[in-house]
């Protein structure tokens, strides 16, 4: 059962082909070429390597953030199309459950932190619990806290106060938490993810969405009205808002009079 | 043998389009979904925005062309989209979904200039059009003359160095307190006024130069608004509007005339968003009258930005086999070139 992945999420471009019990290939890319020229030719390579011919996919898989809105928007934007033409389901996985499944292993906080500009971050808080599954153990993602926008120095604070072992992953810690960590001002008990775990892989992408598939989390819909997780909204529609709420204050302000 | 099946996407601004031709000008449908409501309370397109209705309305789009189209999507032959000139993020949706859909399917894929677009609009309404003649390109960014020699081999004779037409139209609105859009206003306000009432000054009138300025214009308009306002002096908005856009038409028309007679063409084809203004397509009209040369102009639906014009033209890029690969990129900043 072949899924195609794609992560566009962030600078890097990744692309896997596989299903649960084999990953067939993935090509992930960190250069900073641009997504929109690169990832078509990546998804052909990767499907040619893999020996898999694109009638044989049985789904498509896509990082729907929250992440470089551009990136974002390239990724579904192919990810939709082909699973419509190819008339197969689109499964979207968020950032955060991508960046925990590239740590699968129990009893540590898995803590994202991705770019949100302006010295914020995506974050959320993952752990991998051991559950009994057919008489064997396996591994299940549970959430602790959900998707937030916070500044990053504030995650950082909290995870110092809730002690307990962390590993941080994701484009803000490649580049700021790793500054930390440099200059010794790390908490303790704070783990910066290696290379490999830091990054979105789209390997991941594609397991992530092989649970899925297998158990039917999927809407058939998805391929028509997925969108991008974006947390935030646009810039002028934040200043609009604004605007707005200081023309009513200031309405208020003349009825008093 | 059975003409070719093109499936063709436009996202290069605030509407997402999808269409389904057969051959180059049989139109089986042409979506077009509008974000003009959404983009009206900010006064003008949000890039961001539109690319997030964009990503929304993208595969709905896609999917009514074809079933509206009575077609299925295996029968599609080739997949032509604009990846430029536009905004950066709006156009990448478009390409991302195209470049898919082409590998997908397996069929080959034409990157198309959304201008060369425009003037093929021109194919689509008249059936009997051909090359060559020359083509005044008026849109929200570009203002260009155009000589069109033939399906695949244009000469550019000039564009406009500063503001477009479209631009100048949208900021004397919005200084008028119009709503966006503002080209349609101006237009019909402009029916109610004096033509002759103010004497606006047009940039770069001689002879033999088919380069266009519409800055200095639209300057001498606000700086006629301050002062009647500083003066306390009411002004007739109407006037302003048909004097303002009466100025624009002149030019455009007597540049439009001098190429006709510089190339020997005997066709003026007009093309791009502000085809629709009704008083430049009038006087286009009567001056083409005059002179005894043919005028057209789209039908009013395939002016606006739609994807029907886009896949008019990939079909004739396919025909002189033009293709793209599937690296194709957006490009914001593309111009119309000599080919």
């Amino acid at each position: 059962m072949p899924i195609l992945a794609i992560d566009t999420s962030t600078m890097v471009s990744s692309v896997a082909v596989g299903d649960k019990k084999k990953l067939a290939a993935e090509l992930t890319v960190q250069t900073r070429l641009t997504h929109s020229e690169t990832l078509m030719p990546h998804i052909q390579q990767v499907m040619e390597m893999a020996g898999i011919r694109r009638e044989e996919l049985d789904a498509v898989a896509v990082n729907i953030g929250p992440g470089s809105f551009t990136g974002l928007r390239i990724g579904l934007g192919a990810a939709k199309a082909m699973a419509y033409a190819l008339d197969i389901p689109l499964i979207g996985v968020p950032a955060m459950v991508v960046l925990a499944w590239q740590t699968q292993a129990p009893g540590i906080r898995l803590v994202p932190l991705i770019d949100a500009q302006k010295g914020n971050v995506y974050t959320a808080s993952y752990i991998w619990e051991p559950a009994a599954e057919n008489g064997q153990t396996a591994l299940k993602l549970t959430c602790q806290e959900a998707i937030n926008v916070k500044a990053l120095q504030e995650v950082l604070d909290q995870l110092a106060a809730d002690g307990g072992l962390a590993m941080v992953s994701g484009d803000m810690a490649a580049k700021k938490a790793a500054m930390l960590a440099e200059q010794g001002r790390l908490p303790e008990n704070i783990i910066l993810a290696e290379a490999q775990a830091m990054m979105p892989r789209a390997a991941c992408v594609a397991i992530a969405a092989a649970h899925r598939l297998e158990a039917g989390d999927y809407e058939m819909s998805a391929v028509m009205d997925m969108e991008p997780i974006y947390i935030r909204r646009s810039e002028a529609e934040e200043l609009w808002e604004k605007r707005q709420a200081k023309l009513a204050a200031e309405a208020g302000e003349q009825a008093e009079l | 043998m059975e003409e070719k099946l093109t499936l063709a996407i436009e996202s290069s601004c605030d509407e997402t389009s999808a269409a389904v031709l057969r051959g180059g000008r049989t139109v089986l449908s042409n979506i077009i979904a509008t974000q003009i409501p959404v983009h009206q309370k900010f006064g003008g397109v949000v890039p961001e925005i539109a690319s997030r209705k964009h990503i929304v309305n993208i595969m709905p789009v896609i999917d009514e062309a074809i079933s509206k189209a009575g077609v299925e999507l295996k029968d599609i032959d080739q997949v032509a989209v604009t990846y430029g000139p536009g905004l950066a993020g709006a156009l990448l949706v478009g390409v991302s979904a195209a470049k898919s859909l082409a590998f997908s399917l397996d069929v080959p894929l034409i990157g198309v200039n959304h201008l060369e677009g425009h003037i093929f609009a021109n194919f689509i309404s008249h059936p009997d059009l051909k090359p060559p003649f020359v083509s005044l390109v008026v849109s929200g960014g570009h203002t260009s003359l155009v000589h069109v020699k033939g399906y695949n081999s244009f000469s550019l004779m000039g564009q406009t160095r500063d503001d477009a037409a479209g631009e100048a139209f949208d900021k004397v609105a919005r200084v008028m307190g119009l709503p966006y859009p503002g080209g349609p206003q101006i237009d019909r306000l402009a029916k109610e006024g004096n033509p002759e009432a103010i004497d606006f000054p047009k940039a770069l009138q001689n002879k033999g130069n088919y380069e266009f300025s519409f800055s200095g214009l639209k300057s001498a308009v606000l700086n006629y608004l301050n002062s009647m306002k500083l003066k306390g002096i009411e002004v007739n908005k109407a006037d302003v509007a048909a004097s303002f856009q009466n100025t624009v038409i002149e030019v455009l028309i007597g540049k439009a005339l001098q190429a006709i007679k510089e190339t020997g063409c005997n066709t003026l084809v007009l093309a791009g968003g502000v085809a629709a203004n009704s008083s430049l397509e009038a006087r286009l009209r009567a001056a083409a009258e005059r002179n005894n040369i043919r005028f057209c102009y789209p039908d009013k639906i395939l002016c606006t930005d739609n994807a029907a014009m886009i896949g008019c033209r990939g079909y004739y890029q396919a025909e002189a086999g033009s293709f793209s690969n599937l690296y194709l990129n957006a490009v914001p900043g593309l111009a119309l070139q000599d080919v």
